[in-house]
């Protein structure tokens, strides 16, 4: 059955509210979820497998690193259980308080009236530059560090 | 009401753009088109905006060919709707200037009149990108050293 433009609008405000209960009827229980962008900056980007990994990533990870937050919708695309948004996330930065706002696009699959399939694409580049609070140095190349004591290193 | 695109018309527009030869694609875009790729411009010189189907087809005969070669690209998903469509699309290039091969997914969004582009939008996993352009990781703790400003004498004044 086919989506309609009412519904995704109504997912993505349930989105928004990131109310578990609000949320949960449009999440299929085993929903693929996937947002780019690098994870210990923006904890809330990453892969979620199933409805109780997608609700905690809406509902707890993200409002803890912002604490409003509003998807701007400039087109939004329909065809059969597909949609697709491109916009702009604007939101608070919870820790200072600072206004974050980057382009972002979602594509989705829906069945049954449920969500399966979500692909988050951010800028995340900007988006981590904001978050820090100051330009990224592309220039600079950080050393990597082994974790483990060298005598537990194996030669391949 | 805006004339609907077929997927004909999108198909081939897609044909072209991954041909990346401006001939066949400039039947395909009108000439107020207004273009934009979200990104660093710093580390990838067609990032940005482009307005007119003169800058437009500076991308594919000057800018592109000088960043990267593309060498494949798979949607994954197609949406049409009215006379916009988007897609998310997986991207493998080699940029000339470090001898690297990326893949990144994007999003590609497009509104048509008249069977020919007006707007296209892109958007990209830009700091995954980035990494891989540069060829190491971009610590996002390590903030750029200041630029000190010199006055015209020669003198370092102080900040």
């Amino acid at each position: 059955m086919a989506i309609t433009r009412e519904f995704v609008l109504e997912f993505l405000r349930a989105r928004k509210m990131s109310d578990p209960a609000q949320l949960a009827p449009y999440l299929d229980d085993d929903v693929d979820w996937r947002i780019s962008g690098p994870v210990d900056v923006l904890p809330q980007c990453g892969q979620r497998s199933g409805k109780a990994e997608v609700i905690d990533a809406i509902c707890r990870v993200s409002p803890e690193l912002f604490g409003t937050r509003e998807f701007e919708i400039d087109h939004l695309l329909i065809h059969g259980d597909y949609a697709a948004t491109l916009g702009r996330f604007h939101a608070t930065h919870a820790a200072t308080g600072r206004q974050i706002s980057f382009r972002s696009a979602h594509f989705m699959r829906f069945r049954n009236d449920k969500l399966v399939w979500y692909r988050g694409l951010i800028d995340s580049f900007s988006a981590t530059e904001q978050v820090m609070g100051h330009e990224l140095d592309i220039a600079h190349a950080p050393d990597l560090v082994s974790i483990a004591p060298d005598a537990d290193l194996v030669e391949i | 009401m805006a004339k609907p695109v077929s997927p004909s018309i999108v198909q081939a527009f897609y044909q072209a753009y991954a041909s990346r030869n401006a001939e066949r694609i400039a039947p395909l875009v009108a000439d107020h088109v207004k273009w934009t790729i979200v990104g660093p411009s710093q580390i990838f010189p067609f990032c940005g905006e482009h307005r007119g189907k003169a800058a437009v087809m500076k991308l594919f005969t000057d800018i592109f060919p000088k960043t990267i070669q593309f060498r494949q690209m798979e949607p994954e998903v197609m949406v049409i709707d009215g006379d916009r469509a988007a897609t998310f699309i997986k991207v493998t290039g080699y940029l000339h200037n470090s001898a690297r091969v990326i893949t990144y997914h994007c999003g590609q969004f497009i509104r048509f009149e008249d069977d020919k582009v007006v707007c296209f939008r892109s958007i990209i996993d830009s700091f995954d990108a980035a990494e891989q352009a540069l060829g190491h990781h971009i610590d996002p703790m390590h903030e750029p050293a200041r630029h000190l400003p010199i006055d015209p004498n020669g003198t370092i004044v102080a900040i």
